[in-house]
């Protein structure tokens, strides 16, 4: 990006790709300096360990989001899949350890169907992903305040089982559980996309559908599965995250939407498919929390901080275009 | 080298022209001189830079250096407007049109016709339109249609149109009829000597040599981003020595022996789309060409075979047992391959790498339990590229930085890889320079000999006629003629292609 001379390569050897998610990372370790100037104790271990802790939940919705914005497509039902994930687990489980593993199963389950529907919405019914995914999510707002009386069902005051409390506040090694489990997405996610047949079928569907089609790959079954992932990740972000607070409420997904695209796109994917990497989104999500804490430390306002928020993902959205040209 | 003309002026000079993207030097200290009242072709493989001369000379691109010289003068063509006020026009390769909008509107695009106000209005552009298209002979364009209903040779047509009703001194052609069919081409040869006897400039390049025989004065060579010569007269075998910088003893390779009685595959009244009707059967070993007028079911009948599109009837039979292909993954699996027209928008993943495009149809056969085994993909790859003698800079390269005749290798090896009995080819030569059609020519030959079965379609009917050992003739969807090898020539073809119901 230096401005002068013709052409001359940051870092060769990296593509494109690369280079925007070590962007994402250097923006991160910068914005984390900056809270330290802001506030002694910004960079202090253990609110950097709560940062990434809360960065996780948002990284597991990019998980899903990364996968279906690969191929072009979006998931806007992230919201209320994850809403109605963290009180369909505090109800079926009704609080008790003996039923966790049911409930988990239940919800997970729940993820995978909702997110199925809208894979099949995309690429049997040819529905628009963004139309899908959006009714989608209308149906599961509805479904959420009906089945649950708007809250006031009487297993809705349940909490999480302990359990799966214990798994998001609990800790190894020093470290919290919740990012061992991040760890663990990371590298099946990255696998995934990397090493196997399914993760070369979603890029080639993203770069050029027709042609994916013409060389044989399952089209329409990697886009149902790509849009069931998605449907997967929301749903245990809302468990982890019901798991966290205990307890559920209405609108507790809202965040997670524009948070979860702002970190797949910070993170250097093309919003057209085709192009990116979880990685970037996981620098994405963690420089984003980072941003959020280092402007509330300011004690910025809400309307400040979305104001800087919009700023950012355009200037970022300016600079990849640029480069984009340039190659 | 230029052997003649010194005496009146050149109109348009490129004089040591270079251009780079990236570090691809796409021109180096080129030069041109086209002179008024000829028609001048610029031949050279793919990648010569025929291409990136003519946008520089259309002001689309600016040269990294050189001169460009109109009529003596030195101009800087900034932007395609500084061009067309010298009265310089292009008509690129890679369509312009505005997909979405009408024909009328394409072509009056920045000139509407105005009325009271300074509105316009659909009637108003409508009738200019048609006014337009008439004077240049074109009958049969709605001026209404929108653009990306029309098939690409009318869109082809549009453009050209839209190029001469600007009444250019100069115009330059980047391959003009590689998407047009026999008449057309006719008319448009009529229209280019039409400017050339009213002493105007016409620059083109062609892959099809008997076009360039026919129509130019002049014919630089370029290979390797250089003029290598300019001709007044040129044959073929010396052009294409030229070209390559080899000699190629013949273009076409000795046909390969009968190929065995054993059916390959064999169908029985497949209909769908524009394809009313057909029935063949193709053998193994055999070259088995169809040919004919594009828009006569040529590409439902390859579709359908390859599952990419649905049957309305009609049976499929792969070596004596049925089969019935909803996809092109149940087709690969019957063992049959589909090389398809367009290699840009339904064959190649232009962003991916060399390496990722090549395997991408055998993922399934190089993986454990879904897991790709990455070194063999690796091997195989480039054992295919080092085998077709694929030129690239490397084979991580996205495949949109190779030649046209390059990439079209990389899909054939592609389904070489997948290693399928049966290969259907669309028109695998379309926009590929001699050399690589020599070659992939000399790869076709080779397959058949192999014992796989090859339907070829081919827009050439000049290729069918050496290759193939019987060409299929489709007409309305329908086999007009099977022709055998014996005797064949191209105007057998084209001439079962034309020939009306009434005389057959």
């Amino acid at each position: 990006m230096s401005g002068g001379g013709k052409r001359r390569r940051v870092l060769p050897g990296l593509s494109p790709t690369g280079r925007r998610v070590l962007y994402a990372y250097a923006a991160t370790v910068l914005l984390f300096l900056l809270g330290g100037l802001v506030r002694p104790g910004f960079i202090q271990a253990t609110n950097v360990l709560t940062i990434l802790t809360v960065a996780m939940f948002v990284g597991l919705v990019a998980a899903g989001q990364s996968f279906v914005i690969l191929i072009g497509g979006i998931d806007l039902s992230v919201p209320w899949v994850l809403n109605a994930a963290a009180i369909l687990l505090t109800t079926s489980s009704g609080g008790e350890n003996a039923r966790a593993a049911a409930a988990l199963a239940l919800t997970l389950g729940m993820g995978a169907l909702v997110g199925v529907a809208n894979g099949i919405g995309v690429a049997v019914l040819g529905v628009p992903a963004v139309v899908m995914t959006l009714a989608m999510n209308g149906i599961m707002e509805g479904l959420t305040l009906g089945l649950s009386g708007g809250m006031t069902c009487s297993a809705c005051a349940s909490y999480a089982p302990p359990l799966v409390q214990g798994l998001a506040h609990g800790s190894l090694l020093g470290v919290p559980a919740p990012l061992w489990l991040w760890l663990a997405v990371i590298g099946l996610v990255s696998f995934l996309l990397q090493a196997t047949v399914f993760g070369r079928a979603t890029y080639a569907i993203g770069t050029n559908l027709r042609a994916s089609e013409l060389a044989g790959l399952r089209v329409r079954a990697t886009v149902i599965a790509l849009y069931g992932l998605s449907g997967v990740t929301a749903a245990l972000a809302g468990i982890m995250l019901v798991g966290f607070g205990g307890q559920a409420s209405l609108g507790m997904g809202e965040p997670y939407l524009f948070q979860s695209i702002a970190a797949v796109v910070i993170g250097g994917a093309s919003i057209l498919g085709g192009r990116g990497h979880y990685l970037g989104a996981v620098a994405g999500a963690i420089c984003l929390v980072t941003l959020i804490s280092v402007l509330l430390a300011m004690n910025m306002a809400e309307y400040g901080r979305s104001i800087i928020y919009g700023v950012i993902i355009l200037v970022l959205l300016l600079l990849y275009g640029r480069e984009a040209r340039e190659s | 080298m230029n052997d003649a003309d010194e005496r009146h002026a050149a109109s348009l000079e490129a004089i040591s022209v270079s251009k780079s993207f990236g570090g691809v030097r796409a021109l180096h200290e080129a030069s041109l001189r086209a002179f008024p009242g000829e028609v001048h072709a610029l031949v050279g493989e793919n990648g010569a830079g025929k291409s990136t001369l003519i946008k520089l000379l259309g002001g689309r691109l600016r040269a990294d250096s050189g001169v460009i010289r109109h009529h003596g003068a030195a101009v800087a063509l900034k932007t395609p407007d500084a061009a067309h006020r010298l009265g310089c026009w292009t008509v690129f390769q890679e369509l312009t049109l505005l997909s979405a909008m009408s024909v009328a509107e394409n072509l009056l695009l920045r000139r509407e016709p105005r009325g009271a106000f300074g509105l316009t209005s659909e009637r108003r552009l409508r009738q200019t339109a048609e006014a337009v298209f008439a004077r240049f002979g074109i009958h049969d364009i709605d001026p209404g249609a929108l653009v990306e209903d029309l098939p690409l040779a009318d869109r082809q047509v549009i453009e050209i149109v839209r190029a001469l009703s600007h009444d250019p001194d100069i115009l330059l052609l980047d391959e003009p009829t590689s998407a047009l069919m026999e008449r057309e081409t006719a008319w448009l040869f009529g229209e280019v000597r039409r400017l050339r006897d009213a002493g105007r400039t016409v620059v083109f390049t062609s892959h099809r040599w008997h076009e360039i025989a026919a129509i130019a004065d002049r014919i630089t060579v370029f290979r390797g981003g250089r003029d290598v010569g300019s001709f007044t007269t040129l044959g073929e075998d010396e052009a294409v020595t030229l070209m390559t910088g080899q000699r190629v003893e013949t273009l076409y390779p000795p046909r390969p022996a009968a190929p065995a009685s054993e059916a390959a595959l064999t169908v029985a009244d497949l209909a769908g789309g524009r394809l009313a009707s057909a029935s063949f059967s193709l053998h193994r070993g055999e070259i088995l060409g169809v040919g004919g007028l594009a828009g006569h079911g040529h590409r439902e009948l390859f579709l359908m075979l390859f599952g990419a599109m649905p049957r309305k009837a009609g049976r499929i039979l792969r070596a004596g047992h049925e089969i019935r292909p909803r996809s092109p993954r149940q087709a690969i699996r019957a063992g049959i391959a589909l090389v398809p027209e367009d290699r840009k928008t339904e064959g190649l993943l232009l962003p991916l790498s060399v390496r990722d495009n090549l395997t991408l149809a055998v993922l399934g056969r190089e993986s454990r339990l879904g897991v790709l085994r990455r070194r063999r993909l690796r091997s195989v790859a480039a054992a295919m590229t080092t085998r077709l003698k694929v030129r690239m800079p490397d084979i991580t390269s996205p495949v949109a930085a190779l030649s046209g005749g390059n990439q079209q290798k990389i899909l054939l090896g592609r389904w070489l890889l997948a290693d399928c009995a049966v290969l259907l080819f669309y028109d695998v030569t379309r926009g590929v320079d001699v050399a690589t059609k020599h070659e992939i020519y000399e790869l076709m030959t080779a397959l058949a000999r192999d014992g796989r079965a090859i339907l070829y379609y081919s827009s050439d009917a000049e290729e069918l006629a050496h290759l193939a050992h019987r060409v299929l003739v489709l007409r309305e969807g329908r086999i007009a003629a099977e022709l055998p090898a014996s005797g064949l020539n191209a105007e057998h073809i084209v001439a079962a292609a034309m020939r009306d119901q009434a005389a057959a």
